[in-house]
């Protein structure tokens, strides 16, 4: 008896020493949690789970999806922020989300305690009109809007979006006024462009491209060239208006992680969007791939930071 | 006929063993988290999504499909049985339910819960296989004006709905309202009601208020007279419902199948809506209204018919145009896009076999569903002879496990628990929680709807009589609201109440 005790002690010992040992070796020892800001079955999540697979294979490592939806994702920031900075907690981040709530609110964190890893998709803003709609192009949009002030009335999915800020944009680019009608979500701005109850929703080239275009048409895509998800779909600039806007997602961790995990596990991302098996997967998600480092991600966020406190000064968009 | 080689198609897809096993699986797990309160199929379903990248597409539709409308059989059995709706859905299942389940008619109020819903079921699958495109076409001309007129409507129901006095069943309905403010408004951007609480700024949980009112606030209730109240202490007389029974019971099954498919349809209805505007009405055409509240079998059937059948057609507006309708039908939505398909009216006729397959299988699922609730109501009933100081702190775990897994937040746990003790204290006060509930889900849609059509409008409130489908439900909200201020209904209505009360 005595004796199976004192195996018992040794081998728990034993145990124990190993896992202070493998403990260095991150990540093997125990999953990386990875925060999705947004409630499952959104395509922020529906993207993350689709490259969990991938990213273990790569890392070597298991992963955990933990979702933390609510508050546009500060909860899921704020969550973030206060995780340990060992690289066991990461988060997905979303733009220009990620940037427009530290304009337009007080945050419960600090923005600088949470540095950007990579960038995972570039997913350019878009007009899209019903497929009978008479408006044939952005030009189209905006006769009308100036010819009638008003009629024209553009669904988003909320205050504050993508979608909402690249409408302040195309105001103040075109001199016309627009209805702004935010919707909780695209797929009731979807429902409600079926219905013809407004004149143009707001969706994200992932959100239509590759997906059924029998009873919705592109009109306009609001990225700096035209998109090969949907190549036919013209720019606003190429109809005249220097309008830019889209949505990214990424990976961020706190920025006080050790500097070679953060290194590695951006190179993991990495490779994970150049494999032709993910490239495939994000095919049928019509996911615009756009890998960046958090490096060269960050470098552009004070410009876009900057341009959304410019419209916030001249128009802000939470009374 | 196209129709039924579609059908044969479909058979054919639906019966080969996999998807037959996958079919058995999902209806299985659905019950049982349908049984279990609190857990939730939109919560389920998101903790399979990743199993289901191993599956064939068919199959994982099969079985994720197989759990939603499960859960709409397994809800029931909890809300009659000890009076806790395991899902929204069944809250008014439990009003007369868990009355019957007193009077020792447990076992008929099961069963008459599981046929209705078969045909209910049945009904609405072929609904979906017949006119599902050109009815998703109607739901589409539903626009803001519409919604609003229907949410009026919905909210005079509402107060009818109430057992009690009016003025109790109003004021309920407008802490719901208020309760429904709370969260960032939609139209502006700007906080309501969140006190800087992070947490508060999406609004609150469904799931949260529904587990605190329904849930923690009867099992309070219950420990305030041990060993009696929660249990039923009569004996239980009989399994299988009566002549009597069938007689009643069937009209209700018919009108809330028809009232189901319909309102499953809209974009935001489904499963819940339907079941409380069936109660509504079965209570409206009922010779004996006064029966409603103390084991109505019509109280019952109807609702219970209802929310499957809206459970059903919600797939409707999914498969037919790739609109969810709900958490759950978003759900499946990411569970196709993840399969690399895309909901739309393309699917129907790129993959027929897909389309109609999942259509076999919802009607193969509610067989299966029918033969595994039956002969299971002696066990479920045998459920109520455990102790309750066994019982409470199980459901408490389960209550507690499901408001926490809707986001993952310690938070909605306290807040739930606080409107446990709200809901004894409306309790203590004779105030019924239910019109809170629909002001709760109401409230926001009214404002919303009616702040959309009148920036769409650009501020002419002629919208709303200008369309006819917001002028006929307009309509009917006056003649409503015209029959509650009527003396003799009112007087009838009241006494009915005292009558209660004694």
């Amino acid at each position: 008896m005595f004796k199976v005790l004192k195996t018992l002690c040794i081998g728990a010992l034993t145990v124990s020493a190993a896992a202070t040992a493998a403990h260095a070796e991150w990540p093997k020892d125990r999953p990386i949690e990875i925060v999705v800001a947004f409630a499952p079955g959104g395509s922020t999540d529906v993207m993350a789970r689709a490259m969990q697979p991938f990213l273990e294979k790569e890392l070597g490592a298991k992963t955990v999806i933990v979702n933390k939806p609510g508050a546009s994702g500060e909860i899921a920031y704020t969550y973030l922020s206060q995780a340990k900075p060992d690289g066991y907690t990461f988060s997905f981040i979303n733009t220009p989300g990620y940037l427009s709530m530290q304009v337009q609110r007080k945050l419960r964190y600090d923005p600088k305690s949470i540095q950007a890893v990579a960038r995972i998709v570039d997913d350019p803003t878009a007009y899209v009109v019903k497929a009978d709609s008479p408006i044939k192009s952005l030009k189209d949009l905006i006769a009308q809007a100036k010819a009638k002030p008003g009629s024209v009335s553009v669904g988003t999915s909320g205050v504050g979006t993508d979608d909402h800020l690249a409408m302040i944009l195309l105001e103040q680019a075109a001199g016309v006024t627009l209805t702004h009608v935010p919707f909780p979500g695209a797929g009731e701005t979807r429902t409600a462009l079926l219905g013809g109850h407004i004149t143009t929703g707001g969706l994200n080239v992932s959100e239509f491209a590759g997906g059924d275009l029998s009873t919705i048409r592109p009109l306009v895509t609001f990225g700096d060239k035209r998109s090969p998800e949907a190549p036919d779909v013209p720019t606003a600039k190429e109809e005249g208006f220097e309008v830019f806007m889209s949505s990214e997602r990424g990976l961020a961790a706190r920025r006080d992680i050790p500097a070679d995990i953060r290194a590695k596990f951006s190179e993991a991302v990495k490779r994970v969007v150049e494999s032709p098996e993910f490239k495939e997967e994000a095919k049928k998600l019509a996911l615009p791939l756009a890998y960046l480092s958090g490096e060269e991600w960050e470098q552009q966020m004070p410009k876009r930071l900057q341009s959304f406190q410019d419209i916030w000064n001249k128009t802000p968009w939470v009374q | 006929m196209e129709f039924f080689d579609s059908l044969i198609l479909g058979f054919s897809t639906a019966v080969t063993p996999t998807n037959l096993l996958f079919c058995l699986i999902g209806a299985l797990l659905g019950t049982l988290i349908g049984v279990l309160p609190g857990i939730g199929p939109t919560a389920t379903l998101a903790i399979l999504l990743p199993i289901t990248f191993f599956l064939p597409p068919l199959a994982a539709l099969i079985m994720l499909a197989g759990i939603f409308y499960g859960a709409q059989y397994g809800g029931s059995t909890t809300a009659i049985l000890v009076n806790l709706p395991g899902e929204a859905s069944s809250v008014v299942t439990a009003i007369d339910g868990y009355q019957m389940a007193k009077q020792g008619r447990a076992g008929a109020a099961l069963a008459i819960a599981a046929l209705g819903s078969f045909f209910a079921g049945t009904v609405s699958t072929i609904g979906l296989a017949v006119a599902g495109p050109t009815l998703a076409g109607f739901a589409l001309s539903f626009g803001p004006a519409e919604y609003f007129s229907l949410t009026i409507f919905g909210l005079l129901c509402a107060t009818i709905l109430a057992s009690g006095s009016v003025i109790k069943a109003i004021g309920m309905i407008g802490i719901g309202l208020l309760l429904g403010w709370v969260g960032t408004d939609v139209n502006s951007g700007s906080e309501r009601l969140t006190f800087g609480a992070v947490e508060l700024f999406d609004g609150i949980e469904f799931v949260v208020i529904a587990v605190g009112l329904f849930g923690i606030a009867e099992i309070i209730v219950n420990l305030e007279t041990p060993e009696s109240r929660g249990l039923i202490a009569t004996k239980i007389t009989s399994l299988w419902p009566t002549r009597d029974d069938f007689r009643k019971a069937w009209p209700a099954v018919l009108r809330g199948t028809g009232l189901g498919t319909f309102l499953g349809i809209l974009p935001g209805g489904g499963a819940t809506l339907s079941a409380f505007s069936a109660y509504t009405l079965e209570k409206k055409v009922s010779r004996n209204p006064k029966e409603f509240g103390r084991g109505a079998i019509q109280g019952v059937a109807g609702p219970e018919a209802a929310n499957n059948a809206g459970a059903q057609s919600s797939f409707i507006p999914l498969l037919t145009l790739g609109i969810p309708s709900n958490a759950v039908m978003a759900m499946l939505l990411g569970a196709m896009t993840i399969h690399g398909i895309t909901p739309g009216p393309s699917v129907m006729h790129n993959q027929p076999d897909l389309f109609w397959g999942l259509i076999a299988s919802m009607w193969i699922g509610n067989l299966m569903l029918l033969v595994i609730n039956l002969p299971l109501i002696g066990l479920w009933v045998k459920l109520l002879t455990v102790p309750y100081r066994l019982l409470y702190p199980a459901i408490l775990v389960f209550c507690c496990v499901g408001v926490y897994s809707v986001s993952n937040r310690a938070f909605d746990v306290a807040l739930a628990v606080g409107f446990g003790f709200l809901g004894y204290l409306f309790r203590k006060a004779k105030c019924e929680p239910g019109p809170l509930l629909l002001g709760f889900v109401l409230g926001p849609l009214l404002e919303t709807n009616l702040r959309r059509a009148m920036l769409i409008s650009q501020g002419s409130p002629s919208v709303f009589i200008e369309r006819p489908i917001s002028l006929a439900l307009l309509i009917a909200s006056a003649a409503l609201f015209v029959l509650l201020l009527v003396p003799a209904i009112r007087k009838t209505r009241e006494e009915a109440f005292v009558e209660e009360e004694a």
